[in-house]
């Protein structure tokens, strides 16, 4: 069991957009043997969702919502190799791709939700942002993964979301695919109106919702 | 001779155009295609955007450049025609333009990030949006507008860019979110540092458009003006985008709803009115009305 107070400083490590707090923490953490996925899930997390109340609340903006990120960013990359190391007696949840779909440049909260998968056992294939529908079908199909993860933020291109669907429709590879969505304009009822297989509002139930989906298989 | 826009705005209510991007899908302008290219592949259907909204009434119309900087037209190879697509967006609205109408240089965002957050000084960005101001000032513009600012400090790196290259006034409108704290860009940004820092920056206008719709616009308006005394500027849109069942996209603000507003945000101070997302030459011809009843459009 980690000490509260230690996943309290990661929380306002990550609050704070302390890299060198996030950092010195995670390899803390690394160097103590502690269970990697709730310092993750407890400590750091925590700290996102703060993040994400404060957005909300309009007390923070977007300088701070990227420091934060930048924060979990290299938080992750001290703790994912030690991830990536254990994984053999880790639970492997399957291979996931991941991406913003065409047109559309955010990224930061398909970032996490990659970040988080990784730390979470998956083996993600994240292509960026602005990827071309194709690319989330030929990825798939080449590396055998089962989940295909698409990020919109703008109402001009969540509609790509429909296309990749019919995409694969056309193809004859819909059931071979769980398509999930997310984004700021996305919603559950977007997510049925389209066929998608799931939505997520944030990282934490977009990983939730994997692990769900791939517990099925 | 035409009255500079700076004096006009000091005898009657000026009112500006509504949406380009809008009205450049609905005549099929594909997903992915850069708008400004259609300065020089289909000027014909610009001016006609720009001939309906004159048509309706606006007395100043916004160049077909809201993309036009040379880093955002870079991120599609075009960066070297950065020149040549302001000049001919500036040149189409000023062929069309009524005598006695106005000609603005829209100067949107870059997309970028300044450091730290992202890979650019100040320096660059001013460097872009000179590029882009050369070619507005060059094919005729009467103003610069640069627009749907979300970052302070690029607004400003974009008015020291295109003061650099052009002795025509600079407008700056900003985007505000409404928040229950007040109104702040996704940058955080306030409406009295905002307005402060380009009152001193040297800007002839200053304003807000866009995210907001016109309900909203009104105590935007109303905060500008308690901190800054130059002309105010106000594009409010018809509420957020949404998707149709058609998958194509609307605005959640009808026109009677939106257009209700607009004698409150002439009242709470703005001197320049016109729209941004989701309007179109209806709300213009409208807002016509209502802000010079009078005045009938040529």
């Amino acid at each position: 069991m980690i000490k509260d107070e230690l996943l309290r400083s990661m929380n306002e490590a990550i609050v704070a957009g302390d890299k060198a707090a996030a950092v010195a923490l995670a390899a803390d953490a690394v160097r103590s043997g502690a269970d990697l996925l709730e310092v993750i899930e407890k400590g750091f997390v925590t700290g996102l969702q703060k993040v994400g109340e404060l957005w909300e609340q309009g007390d923070y903006f977007l300088p701070e919502l990227i420091s934060s990120a930048e924060a979990m960013k290299v938080a992750m990359a001290v703790l994912e190799p030690e991830l990536n190391r254990k994984k053999i007696e880790a639970r492997t949840g399957g291979k996931v791709v991941i991406g913003t779909v065409e047109g559309d440049i955010h990224d930061i909260g398909k970032n996490l939700v990659a970040s988080m998968l990784q730390a979470g056992g998956f083996e993600v294939f994240d292509l960026g942002a602005d990827v071309k529908l194709e690319r989330f079908v030929e990825k798939a199909e080449a590396v055998g993964a089962r989940i295909i993860c698409l990020s919109a933020l703008l109402t001009t291109t969540m509609t790509n979301q429909k296309r990749l669907i019919g995409l694969l429709r056309d193809r004859g590879l819909r059931d071979k695919y769980k398509v999930l969505v997310g984004g700021a304009p996305a919603s559950r009822k977007w997510a049925d109106e389209i066929g998608a297989d799931g939505y997520a509002e944030n990282a934490v139930a977009a990983v939730k919702l994997v692990r769900t989906i791939a517990g099925r298989d | 001779m035409t009255l500079p826009l700076l004096d006009l705005v000091k005898t009657r209510t000026v009112l500006l155009d509504g949406a380009m991007g809008t009205e450049l899908m609905a005549r099929g302008l594909p997903q992915g295609t850069v708008p400004e290219a259609w300065n020089v592949e289909r000027p014909g259907l610009i001016q006609e955007i720009h001939g309906e909204y004159f048509a309706a009434g606006a007395d100043v119309v916004l160049t077909n450049s809201f993309g036009g900087s040379a880093l955002k037209l870079a991120g599609y190879g075009l960066g070297d025609r950065t020149y040549e697509l302001n000049l001919a967006a500036a040149r189409l609205a000023r062929e069309i333009a009524p005598a006695g109408r106005y000609v603005a240089g829209s100067m949107g965002p870059t997309g970028k990030f300044l450091k730290p957050q992202g890979e650019f000084t100040e320096e660059d960005f001013a460097a872009a949006y000179a590029e882009q101001a050369r070619g507005l000032s060059d094919g005729g513009a009467d103003v610069l507008l640069v627009e749907t600012q979300y970052d302070l400090r690029e607004a400003l790196a974009a008015v020291r860019g295109a003061r650099s290259v052009s002795s025509l006034p600079v407008f700056v409108t900003m985007t505000f979110n409404s928040f229950p704290r007040g109104y702040f860009t996704l940058m955080g940004d306030t409406v009295a540092r905002s307005a402060a820092e380009l009152e001193k920056e040297g800007v002839g206008a200053v304003g807000a458009n866009c995210t907001l719709n016109s309900e909203q616009m009104v105590g935007c308006v109303r905060a500008l003006r308690e901190t800054t005394a130059l002309p105010i500027i106000a594009q409010a849109n018809a509420g957020q985008p949404v998707i149709g069942q058609d998958g194509r996209v609307g605005y959640s603000q009808g026109l009677e709803d939106y257009v209700r507003f607009v004698p409150e945000i002439v009242r709470a101070g703005a001197g320049f009115v016109g729209g941004c997302c989701g309007t179109n030459p209806s709300f213009i011809r409208a807002m016509a009305q209502i802000i010079n009843p009078f005045d009938t459009p040529v």
